[in-house]
């Protein structure tokens, strides 16, 4: 509320004629702050110091009891989770999460985005609006409609594919398969927006040089391989880019909700190990050590990111 | 999103119109084909889920595509079960309340970094741009102890506050408001203009689409929101929708009826939501990439 409390002052200001211009650009140095303060408050106590925190609560042994104290162990949080085979496991299924989800945030799309560009009409006002619903879908009524789909009992999908005669899976239960069921969900509710993405991009691309390439006679193919990918380079880079940084992340209710990092750790991955470190075991001091090491790989990570992208990414203009 | 300059093959190559038609055909059979797989994918779920939700419990094992004899048994199970009305009606504060403070606290950040050329102008925007890349689960600790301390757990205002503003909200409403005509504000300073009425009553009205873009937006990310609900709720009828939902799914996970039927009401307002604003919602969605 200070921005109301500084333009409330203002008119008292100006009435003061003698220190108009003095008190002006008072003014002007203060009303910007003003304006900032609700915002950069916020994100000042609600992500900045709570990271700032994080990183020395890291140093810590603390069980998260208001009453307990924290004891200082400097590195040692860090050597015991480099040494512990579970954060190996969950850095490795983040990758795995990460690897999963590229065919159905990017690569598919892309194709069925190109495939379908002659699209018009109704029809194409149709299948957008379809495609998109799972976008706006939450995680937990997405988990617990493919959590009904996949049951093994009764499950719907698993009545299909008895019928076909391929026996039961246990998509949810055998550690074979629990992780891809896990990213299929994640992948569910992004296929269909990733391609309206493509589609936009690729309706964006100027017609006249695709022209003059078929006047060259270039094939379908050469002309999708050498005009339509490098123009559409900036939307594979950006859904590619967030694919990466917010995958595992969005993967996190969907662990929760439905197989708790389960069966045997095969679906953990390391934001659920952060949450079950903080608020399972109560080891403030691992999981914010381990938030560290996954917070600076990211870091790591996007800043490559966004030079890949400044470094290789085509625009037209 | 024009796509109506669909170049068409046969056109400007005579010798192979008649087989270039052919093909087209093919392909446009191949194209729906594909559309139409994706469009069921998406939708086959939900719709399989509304159709769980009106079945008899002697019907909830059948694999027919509609029940026989439909019934609203399952809801009225859930509504006594848990109380669902009031989840709904708090995300709907919560929801409603977060995008509210939002668009307000990010046009307030936006101006001032618009109008006011400052020598840290560069360092806040970048500060405001990267706190988008700390991961939740990073600062969950610190921020649950500074929650719990204000006396914030099991409160609605405690699942607001965190989302008041959002890096993405001042980034949104910064580049819209960059391409506001800097005369029209150069000429109301001159003419003796407040920042704040310059604010209220020039710029804002002018940012109808990007703040209802926003208003959108927030509405639905903080309505499915589930993990800073899961670290902060208690009982159920202090909490979200979503963590209703995940309550009752551990109690009775194998009542699919009743399970499916409070997935669809706590899926229904934005479901409702679409279908109103459907081209809305999907622009929005679209213009400002994932969130």
């Amino acid at each position: 509320m200070t921005d109301i409390q500084a333009d409330l002052a203002r008119p008292l200001a100006t009435a003061q004629t003698p220190a108009k211009t003095r008190r002006q650009r008072e003014t002007f140095t203060v009303a910007p702050w003003a304006y900032l303060a609700p915002a950069l408050i916020l994100l000042f106590v609600w992500t900045y110091i709570p990271l700032v925190e994080a990183f020395q609560l890291s140093f810590y042994q603390w069980n998260m009891l208001p009453t307990a104290p924290q004891r200082y162990v400097g590195l040692k949080n860090y050597e015991r989770l480099m040494a512990l085979p579970e954060m190996r496991n969950a850095l490795w299924n983040t990758l795995y999460y990460i690897l999963g989800l590229f065919p159905m945030s990017v690569i598919i799309p892309l194709f069925v985005a190109i495939w379908t560009q002659d699209l018009t009409g109704r029809a194409r006002m149709i299948y957008r609006g379809l495609i998109f619903v799972p976008m706006i879908v939450a995680p937990v009524v997405a988990a617990i409609l493919w959590r009904w789909l996949l049951n093994e009992d009764q499950g719907l999908i698993t009545l299909w594919l008895e019928q076909m005669g391929l026996g039961r899976i246990g998509f949810l239960t055998d550690p074979n398969y629990a992780l891809a069921t896990l990213t299929w969900i994640t992948g569910w509710k992004l296929i269909g927006f990733s391609t309206l993405l493509f589609s936009a991009a690729n309706a964006g691309i100027n017609p006249s040089y695709i022209e003059a390439a078929r006047i060259d006679g270039a094939s379908r193919w050469g002309i999708i391989r050498d005009i339509r990918l490098p123009l559409l380079s900036p939307t594979i880079l950006l859904l590619s880019m967030m694919t990466i940084l917010f995958g595992a992340q969005w993967s996190f209710a969907y662990i929760n909700v439905l197989t708790n990092g389960g069966p045997l750790k095969s679906t953990t991955n390391i934001f659920y190990l952060l949450w079950e470190y903080g608020f399972q075991t109560m080891s403030a001091g691992w999981s914010s050590a381990a938030g560290m090491i996954a917070f600076a790989g990211f870091a790591v990570v996007a800043a490559g990111c966004m030079w890949l992208t400044r470094r290789f990414a085509v625009y037209d203009n | 999103m024009t796509i109506d300059a669909s170049p068409d093959i046969s056109q400007g190559h005579p010798p192979l119109a008649s087989s270039a038609s052919n093909m087209g055909s093919l392909r446009c059979l191949a194209v729906h084909a594909v559309m139409v797989l994706l469009s069921i994918l998406s939708i086959f779920p939900i719709y399989w889920m509304i159709v769980t939700s009106l079945r008899p419990e002697n019907e909830i094992f059948s694999t027919a595509f509609w029940p026989a004899s439909p019934t609203l048994e399952n809801y009225v199970f859930v509504l006594t079960r848990i109380p669902m009305l009031q989840m709904l009606a708090n995300t709907t504060i919560v929801a409603a309340a977060t995008a509210a403070l939002q668009v307000v606290t990010g046009l307030f950040a936006a101006y001032a970094l618009v109008r006011w050329r400052m020598r840290l102008s560069g360092v806040i925007h970048g500060l405001i741009a990267l706190s988008w890349l700390v991961p939740f689960q990073v600062t969950m600790i610190p921020n649950y102890v500074l929650a719990s301390r204000l006396g914030l757990l099991d409160t609605l205002t405690g699942l607001i506050l965190p989302n008041a503003s959002h890096a993405f909200a001042v980034l949104l409403l910064y580049h819209a408001m960059r391409s506001f005509p800097t005369e029209i504000l150069e000429a109301a300073r001159i003419d003796g203009a407040r920042s704040w009425k310059i604010l209220w009553q020039i710029v804002t009205p002018n940012m109808g689409a990007p703040i209802a873009s926003l208003s959108i937006i927030a509405f639905i990310s903080a309505w499915n929101e589930y993990f800073w609900p899961l670290l902060l709720s208690r009982k159920p009828e202090n909490s979200v929708v979503q963590i209703g939902l995940q309550m009752f799914m551990t109690q009775e996970g194998n009542l699919w009826g009743p399970l499916m039927a409070a997935a669809a009401l706590a899926s229904l307002p934005i479901l409702l939501i679409y279908l109103i604003l459907q081209r809305h919602v999907i622009e929005s969605f679209m213009k400002s990439g994932i969130r």
